[in-house]
């Protein structure tokens, strides 16, 4: 593992001590593997007209074009013309679209990891409806295959396929729920044989965000629901899924669902963590090739489910508040409502950004981009849209429903220096349980 | 005949005025768009010139041209022309026939060698040593070269002359061409139209008599005088096709009411003649005032342009076969390429499960 | 009368042609792809799949709002070309007798007037959109030569066209024939470069459609 920087400047990491043109070639077929209609459809579609520039955090705050959405893609767009697209033979025949360089992947390594949080506003400011977002996913297929990840994230990839978890081995799982359950004065389900709720985490739960660990057992004890964490199958957030390291999104997922099925869960209930939802709502039965025998559900969701049908009832806060929608629970989850619903449980008054819902601006750390030090800068330049709509919305609380969001939303204001609380929408709720 | 006369000379004996010679001058010079000053000189030129002789060789021709100029509703003004000029050589309106036309022909040549001027109508066919079409057993071309030698000027009169005409209309079988295609060196004037109208005519010889040269010409050797505007931008029916009125069929509403006639065909925006401003029969009509769409005569290929009835602004040509064709090329081309991209995706996969294997 | 018979022959059914040939290949080319089977669950109350992506195509042509402060130029510059264009092609009745005459469909046209001033509208808005793609640092970046080359082959016949009705230039029946290769090139081109959007916009914009619209999230 080595840092370099381009030509230009830019910074790339590489891992292995393949050949250059091994690894152009693995990136390649990679991005190439899973090439299925939509994302063909969309890489024929661009117009180039520029929208997507103005609804990218990166670009806004910086004001450099290299962050234009779109500019993202430009070798695996010439990859997908000189391999995949319908005149990928006549490209090839007549040298059209020359091979993608491995400078060209170099260069671009840091537009892919550290300049995209797979936020997918852009998606929404095409007039085309090119999902970029999901574009930038399967380009890191490619980018991961030729070993240029930011050495962050892949150090986490490798940690994960060790222990299980990037945050912490499966071994310390029993002891850290344990623990939390101490620490807060909850009784912990840990590895029950059967259970109608199998709770599963984020790496911040394990670290940071430890209360998370009890308030989840503190919500479903008050239900007085059938539930239990299992070290077979406790991390959801999925490493891979963020890395483009398929086999690793594979293995992750396989992991929380067969676990679930063995203890014939009916529910898996996702924590507070929005690539988590990304991974195993939508993508977790790609895997089995056939719709899964249990529901997965966010923690949201759940919170809104129990909130709406009067399952739990909760003390009324009587205070105001802004709420920062996750990018992968709401803009590309649909989870829209729940939280909102859960708010309201809450008697927190909402005051909504300007640019709310499936418009909301990103966090500045998804995709990756939080764990990846080598995009600090850029993050926290990100960061300012984000300051300006809390210190413009003048509320008591600032909530949001995402782990990760809240740990880069910390860390920006840290960084700036700047006293603001976020807080998390399943720690609230847990706080303010009805008795 | 006494060539040596000048023409005014010829036309006082025949008792026609000087009042009557002037204003014959300005409504040739009308006709030709030329300045009021011209008038007095094309009255003067033509009163000083002298009879000039003309051979009219008709080759395949189907003596239209001939007609519309005799029949003329002016036969004041042709018959004036005509007797400005000497023709000595017309196979439909001379007298004699045989071999002793063909003597006169050339007694004709040789009185006024390097001065006669050849007009033509027909075309000349080329297939085969041209035996299509031969006159005492000489074939058009040969009758043609060895007339126009010593000529002073061709004048191709009719479309067939000037561009090919029916003659040369798909599939051309006898090989037929335009005069000016066999006419190297010479002074040219093309007279087109299916007929051409005898103003345009008799003006052009007019001028050439008076000013002893020809008049301006456009890019297909005619006259700008005659052919230098399109029916279209001169027709009475314009505000309607500018209105957008248009009509469907020959028996619709708009076809009654005089809408324009640019959807049943008529060809008038790219016909350049004069049809619409000096008219037919002495300026009574012409065609898109009858009703009936301009066809195009005076346009070189006129005959080859997907019919008289097909909208100017569609295709030539049937189109079925060819986007068929297309369609189902494309169609084969399309599984192609996907099934090439899903075969390399396939050989990828099994790469990938051969390094699961090994892990 | 030459070049115009060619033009209205050969190089429009040859242009018109390859067009045809190039539209299928594309899209057979694209739609024969593995489809992607998605086994999620859609989220409750989720449109049916052809709902979401009809929804999609009309909701994409009008843009978010908070997406206009920055793209108003290009999206209102877009609308009007896009509109002239439309006017000016399917409303100039020579335009009709020729849609006529290739599917057997035609309806009522626009006064010469109209047609004129609208093209100028859509040749200068044209214009406009080159002169902001060659002066903003985000499109300079991302254009392509795709971009410049539809952008001619899309003016050219709009200027053409506005040139032989104007009797500017060369004769009418030259313009005329210039005006038709033109749009034969612009046939030619379409199936190959982005002028392709005209007909893959529904395939993009259905297909973010049924993403979307599976998981109950809003476009």
């Amino acid at each position: 593992m080595t840092a370099k920087t381009t030509a230009s400047g830019a910074a790339y990491d590489v891992q292995g001590d393949r050949a250059d043109t091994e690894r152009r070639d693995a990136a390649m077929q990679a991005f190439v593997r899973d090439f299925a209609r939509t994302a063909a459809i969309h890489m024929e579609s661009c117009l180039r007209c520029g929208m997507c520039a103005n609804a990218c955090h990166f670009y806004v705050t910086t004001g450099d074009p290299k962050y234009t959405p779109i500019n993202k893609l430009r070798p695996f767009e010439q990859a997908y013309h000189r391999h995949i697209g319908p005149f990928a033979p006549i490209y090839r025949l007549f040298g059209l679209k020359s091979n993608v360089s491995i400078e060209m992947l170099q260069e671009w390594e840091s537009l892919i990891y550290d300049g995209c949080t797979l936020c997918g506003r852009c998606t929404l400011a095409c007039p085309m409806g090119i999902d970029i977002s999901e574009l930038i996913k399967e380009a890191r297929h490619g980018m991961y295959k030729a070993g240029l990840v930011p050495d962050r994230l892949e150090l986490m990839d490798r940690t994960a396929k060790a222990w299980g978890s990037p945050a912490s081995p499966s071994e310390d799982f029993a002891d850290i729920i344990r623990d939390a359950g101490e620490e807060h004065g909850v009784p912990m389900n840990i590895d029950l044989p059967k259970a109608d709720y199998v709770v599963t985490v984020a790496p911040a739960e394990l670290t940071e965000h430890t209360k998370a660990l009890s308030d989840v057992a503190k919500i479903l004890n008050k239900i007085g629901a059938s539930w239990t964490y299992s070290t077979e199958g406790f991390e959801a957030s999925n490493i891979g899924y963020i890395n483009g390291d398929l086999p690793l999104q594979e293995k992750m997922t396989r992991k929380i669902i067969d676990n679930a099925i063995r203890i014939g869960a009916h529910t898996l209930i996702l924590p507070e963590c929005g690539h988590a939802y990304g991974a195993a709502r939508w993508e977790a039965a790609r895997w089995y090739g056939k719709k899964l025998p249990l529901r997965i559900i966010h923690m949201t969701e759940f919170l809104a489910e129990l909130v709406t049908s009067g399952r739990i009832k909760l003390k009324k806060m009587g205070e105001t508040t802004c709420f920062h929608d996750p990018c992968q629970l709401v803009r590309r989850g649909g989870v829209t409502e729940a939280p909102r619903a859960v708010l309201k449980g809450l008697g927190l008054d909402l005051t909504e950004f300007e640019d709310h819902g499936e418009l909301a601006w990103c966090c500045g750390g998804g995709g990756g981009v939080v764990s990846n030090v080598r995009a600090d800068p850029l993050r926290f330049k990100a960061f300012s849209i984000k300051r300006k709509q809390v210190e413009d919305a003048k509320t008591q609380h600032f909530v949001t429903a995402c782990g990760q969001c809240r740990i880069t939303l910390t860390l920006g204001a840290k960084h700036d220096k700047w006293d603001q609380k976020v807080e998390s929408l399943l720690e609230l709720v847990a706080d303010h349980l009805e008795d | 005949m006494k060539p040596d006369d000048t023409l005014a000379g010829e036309m006082q004996r025949r008792g026609v005025s000087r009042r009557a010679f002037l204003k014959y001058g300005s409504y040739i010079a009308s006709l030709m768009a030329l300045p009021p000053s011209a008038v007095e000189a094309l009255a003067e030129g033509l009163a000083a010139a002298r009879r000039q002789s003309v051979i009219w060789l008709s080759f395949q021709e189907c003596t239209g041209c001939t007609e519309s100029l005799t029949r003329s509703y002016s036969p004041t003004l042709e018959n004036l022309i005509f007797d400005f000029i000497s023709l000595d050589y017309h196979e439909t309106l001379m007298a004699v026939s045989g071999e002793a036309a063909e003597e006169a022909r050339r007694a004709a040549m040789a009185a006024n060698k390097g001065k006669y001027i050849v007009v033509v109508d027909g075309s000349v066919p080329m297939k085969d040593g041209g035996v299509y079409a031969t006159i005492g057993g000489k074939t058009n071309h040969q009758i043609l070269e060895d007339t126009v030698k010593d000529a002073f000027a061709v004048v191709a009169v009719g479309t067939c002359a000037a561009f090919g005409g029916l003659p040369k209309a798909n599939p051309n079988p006898t090989g037929a061409v335009a005069i000016s295609t066999l006419v190297a060196g010479k002074p040219m004037i093309n007279i087109s139209g299916c007929p051409p109208i005898p103003e345009a005519m008799t003006g052009a010889l007019a001028y050439i008599l008076s000013f002893g040269k020809l008049p301006e010409l456009d890019h297909l050797s005619r006259p700008k005088a005659f052919f230098g505007e399109t029916i279209h931008d001169r027709c009475y029916r314009r505000p309607y096709y500018e209105r957008g009125e248009f009509a469907n069929a020959f028996d619709d509403a708009g076809a009654r009411q005089g809408h324009c006639l640019f959807k049943v065909g008529c060809k008038g925006p790219v016909t350049y003649n004069s049809c619409a401003t000096t008219k037919w029969n002495g300026g009574v009509s012409f065609p898109i005032q009858s009703g009936h769409g301009c066809l195009g005569c005076s346009e070189p290929e006129f005959w080859d342009q997907g019919g008289f009835y097909r909208p100017l602004s569609t295709p030539l040509g049937a189109m079925g076969p060819a986007l068929a064709g297309a369609a189902l090329a494309g169609a084969a081309l399309g599984v192609g390429a996907a099934l090439s991209a899903r075969s390399h995706q396939k050989h990828y996969l099994a790469s990938l499960d051969k390094e699961k294997e090994k892990e | 009368m030459e070049l115009l018979a060619f033009a209205r022959g050969p190089a429009l059914t040859f242009s018109l042609a390859i067009f045809v040939l190039g539209v299928v290949w594309r899209l057979v080319g694209v739609l024969a792809l593995p489809p992607w089977h998605d086994y999620s669950p859609p989220r409750e109350g989720a449109p049916p799949n052809w709902l979401a992506a009809i929804r999609a195509v009309f909701r994409k042509m009008i843009p978010h709002k908070t997406f206009l402060k920055d793209g108003m130029f290009t999206t209102i510059n877009g609308y009007v070309f896009h509109f002239g264009l439309a006017i000016v092609v399917f409303l100039f009745v020579p335009h009709i007798v020729l849609i006529q005459s290739l599917f057997g469909v035609s309806w009522p046209g626009l006064p010469n007037g109209v047609i004129t001033g609208v093209g100028g509208l859509t040749a200068a808005s044209l214009l406009g959109a080159l002169a902001y793609r060659l002066t903003s640092p985000v499109l300079k970046l991302i254009s392509r030569p795709n971009d410049y080359i539809s952008w001619l082959l899309t003016f050219l016949p709009v200027a053409t066209g506005l040139a032989a009705t104007a009797h500017v230039g060369l004769r009418y029946e030259t313009m005329l024939a210039l005006h038709i290769l033109s749009v034969c090139a612009f046939l030619i081109w379409f199936p190959f470069g982005k002028l392709m959007h005209a007909f893959l916009f529904v395939l993009s914009r259905g297909a973010t459609g049924i993403r979307f619209g599976h998981r109950g999230a809003q476009l």
